[in-house]
């Protein structure tokens, strides 16, 4: 298990001891709280690990239309975060529920992205969000939108070398975040439905994702295609329940069997339109 | 980098230095082995459980997920640290009185992450609910939990003044299980 331990103070120096050709097997580390328990159960074994405690990649900056928050920024200070409250609050109720008040205090939005967990409860509410990635590298920064970015079960399209330097989210967006679970606390999500609104340029402003689903959280097209409005009739949520169900491949394992998990999926989509119709009413406009 | 690095941190007010700390050393064991802090548990050691809470710059932080060197310039604050401040204190009197000790094994890391939610409100304690809810990462086998939430409520009926000086109750060390 032994690994060398950096703490570079600059993003160079960062980018030199991650550097493929350089070290060997160095990860970078965040918060740990994913990634620490894994080496120590020997799922992995890099050769260095590189922290990122000392870089200044922590920051928080809201714009008029997007909030951009830096990679190493604890959860627990974004659910405290008043704009973030006011603006995103279908991000909050999924921060909330990740592990407990002290793993918060380390755990990070960026980890939380590149370790892409299949069973991650913040990957639907940013993929219903829209949320996109400022990669940072020795070449410059590179924008993905998170879509794009996850490729399968714990894999990304992170490039060796490559720091996650903010994850950007466009505001305001009524929004919300429904999930079932064997305990409520500090336990993970059998399944968890996001919902948001976005403006609608013609399209449907529904922007609609799930965790619990193969072969990772993924964003639902056929039940956002349903919803062609802000306020949606009792018959299109149906429909939108109808075609996630049938849309979609759900899990089968240890945490919940495949039938149940269809179940949740539906009851949870309906909870999370009407969670987020009524916020619309009393948040306003949309944004862009 | 590699190899067995000094570490220099404040434990408890005062100022350490440690020889040689192994890269991999978590918080949890340079704590309990390297300086003899027993009261900070060792449970499920995959952040699941609570019982290694500790205060990292005043906030709760699982000490089974935090690597050592991390610490470099920090200051970590365990259950011992708490000892003669009169929050502490009153936390302390709330458990004992209403029998939310029973083993014992989890109190450390319960009175820890209750510490550290008290302390990061500006605008006065949280109420029940919120209290219990965000203890939630605390896991007790004995209690039922039922004593634990009547001790946060008593906590909460009696505000601790900000200046009180360390009072004169303390939990006598021959009785304590």
């Amino acid at each position: 298990m032994a690994y060398a331990l950096h703490f570079p103070r600059t993003l160079d120096e960062a980018f030199r001891l991650l550097d493929p050709e350089g070290t060997e097997g160095a990860l970078p580390l965040a918060g740990g709280t994913d990634l620490l328990p894994a080496v120590e159960a020997g799922r992995w074994h890099p050769s260095a690990l590189v922290s990122l405690s000392r870089l200044p990649l922590g920051t928080f900056e809201r714009t008029e239309h997007e909030i951009l928050i830096g990679g190493t920024l604890p959860l627990r200070r974004l659910e405290r975060e008043p704009d973030i409250v006011r603006l995103l609050p279908g991000l909050v109720e999924a921060i909330r529920e990740v592990g407990s008040v002290p793993l918060r205090h380390r755990a990070t939005l960026g980890g939380n992205v590149v370790r892409a967990s299949p069973a991650s409860d913040l990957l639907p509410p940013l993929l219903a969000l829209e949320a996109s990635l400022d990669l940072r590298s020795r070449d410059g920064t590179r924008r993905v939108a998170l879509g794009d970015f996850l490729r399968g079960s714990w894999e990304t399209t992170l490039r060796p070398g490559e720091l996650v330097e903010r994850i950007r989210i466009p505001v305001p967006r009524p929004s919300s975040y429904r999930w079932q679970r064997v305990r409520p606390a500090n336990d993970i999500s059998q399944v968890g439905v996001a919902c948001a609104l976005a403006s609608s340029d013609g399209r449907s402003p529904w922007r609609i994702a799930a965790g619990g689903v193969e072969p990772h959280p993924q964003r639902l097209p056929g039940a956002e295609a349903a919803l062609s409005h802000e306020d949606p009739t009792p018959g299109e949520i149906e429909e939108a329940v109808h075609r996630a169900v049938e849309g979609s491949r759900l899990k089968d394992d240890r945490r919940a069997g495949e039938e149940y998990r269809r179940h949740l999926l539906g009851v949870l989509l309906r909870r999370s339109i009407t969670s987020t119709v009524s916020r619309a009413r009393t948040m306003g406009g949309r944004g862009t | 980098m590699r190899g067995d690095l000094p570490l220099t941190l404040r434990v408890n007010g005062s100022e350490q230095t440690l020889p040689a700390v192994p890269a991999d050393t978590k918080l949890l064991d340079l704590l309990r082995w390297r300086l003899g802090l027993k009261g900070t548990k060792e449970g499920c050691r995959t952040g699941g459980c609570g019982a290694c809470t500790v205060l990292v710059n005043g906030e709760s932080v699982l000490s089974c997920l935090t690597l050592a060197r991390e610490m470099e310039g920090q200051e970590v604050t365990t259950v011992e640290g708490l000892s003669g401040t009169a929050e502490a204190e009153a936390v302390q009197r709330a458990f004992v009185e209403a029998g939310a000790v029973q083993c014992g094994y989890c109190t450390p890391g319960f009175v820890m992450a209750l510490v550290s939610l008290r302390r990061e409100r500006r605008d006065g304690p949280p109420d029940l609910p919120t209290l219990a809810s965000e203890l939630g990462g605390n896991l007790c086998r004995c209690t039922g939990y039922y004593s634990i939430v009547r001790a946060l409520a008593g906590l909460l009926a009696a505000p601790i003044p900000p200046e009180l000086p360390k009072s004169t109750f303390s939990v006598d060390p021959g009785r304590s299980p």
